[in-house]
């Protein structure tokens, strides 16, 4: 198994050393910055994710989220089916 | 259902019967129907205004916690006041689930309300808490609601008992509802909208965010009674396996 050794891709060089000095300029204004810094050989997975100040982030983390809460209403139905079941037979 | 067994029970500590057909339609389709809401909360563009910002998005989130639990109070009621009327123990276990689904989607309400409020409200001024009426007449309505359930568990020993005096209870804490909710905070300052008589969302909302946040208040109110029914369903079993081992 290799172990990739992962670089910051030149992203945040133009501030200084310290966390929290790049300013997020926020839609507007950041958006030709935000085309500037992007490396060429972007996908189109990460052209979609990255944009709209990375909203479809929050979205795919909420939809999983979602997903996980769906699937235990319906996990939690087929135990009380079952029981139903088993009731319905024995009585 | 076994005809058997059901019919030899009097009517009035007969279990909950519930429609497992529509309950699997209607599920399926709140749950789709909520991935949509989800997924259009966050992709429709919205007007960028000052202070809110995207948290305006949380109009389709915290405003539909308030309307499912109003929405499950007034079951709630409406089963307590016909357990008073029937004496039917399935009234009385409708009601249970019902308030309790519904204190769920309160308690969400008011934090998720918190957090807002936290950084918009009191951007500034770093409170999670500052006794807003708003914040605070729904505070007290959960705590009224809470109450509910200490009374139930306090009369634990006592079905009949239990029964009617929380279904007593329950009309009362579901009449002051529209007071604590509408009426008192209307009457005071307050930085919630829908305070000094204004409306809370008619006037000040953009057109653009009615289309998911109708949507969004139907979808909550029907995962309410998904949830409703699953517990309906949980107490009903417990019912029918009391009555066989007794």
């Amino acid at each position: 198994m290799t172990i990739h050794v992962l670089r910051p891709q030149q992203a945040d060089t133009s501030g200084s050393s310290t966390p929290y000095d790049s300013v997020w300029a926020g839609e507007e204004n950041g958006a030709r910055a935000s085309t500037q810094q992007q490396p060429p050989q972007q996908g189109a997975l990460e052209r979609t994710m990255l944009s709209q100040d990375k909203i479809y982030v929050v979205l795919a983390v909420v939809l999983l989220i979602w997903l996980g809460v769906a699937a235990l209403i319906f996990r939690t139905d087929r135990r009380l089916t079952a029981l139903e079941r088993r009731l319905d037979d024995t009585s | 259902m076994a005809p058997l067994a059901q019919t030899e029970l009097s009517e009035k500590v007969r279990p909950p019967q519930v429609n497992l057909r529509r309950y699997r339609w209607v599920r399926n389709g709140v749950l789709a129907w909520l991935t949509m809401v989800l997924a259009g909360a966050f992709l429709l563009k919205i007007p960028r205004l000052r202070i809110l910002e995207h948290t305006a998005r949380n109009l389709y989130f915290h405003v539909p916690m308030w309307f499912a639990m109003m929405a499950a109070f007034a079951v709630a009621g409406y089963h307590a006041a016909g357990f008073l009327r029937s004496g039917r123990r399935a009234r009385d276990v409708r009601a249970v689930a019902a308030a309790r689904v519904g204190t769920l989607f309160g308690l969400v309400g008011i934090v998720t309300g918190m957090v807002w409020a936290r950084f918009t409200w009191y951007q500034s001024s770093g409170l999670w808490w500052n006794f807003d009426p708003k914040q605070t007449m729904a505070a007290a309505q959960l705590l009224i609601f809470g109450a509910y359930f200490v009374l139930r568990s306090a009369l634990g020993g006592q079905p009949e008992k239990r029964g009617r005096v929380s279904a007593v209870y329950l009309l009362f804490a579901v009449a002051v509802m529209p007071f604590l909710l509408y009426v008192l905070p209307r009457q005071m300052q307050s930085l919630h909208p829908g305070a000094e008589g204004n409306p809370a969302f008619s006037e000040i909302t953009h057109p653009i965010m009615r289309v998911i946040f109708y949507p969004s208040v139907a979808g909550f109110i029907g995962l309410f009674w998904v949830l409703y029914t699953q517990r309906v369903r949980a107490a009903a079993l417990e019912m029918r396996s009391v009555v066989r081992g007794s």
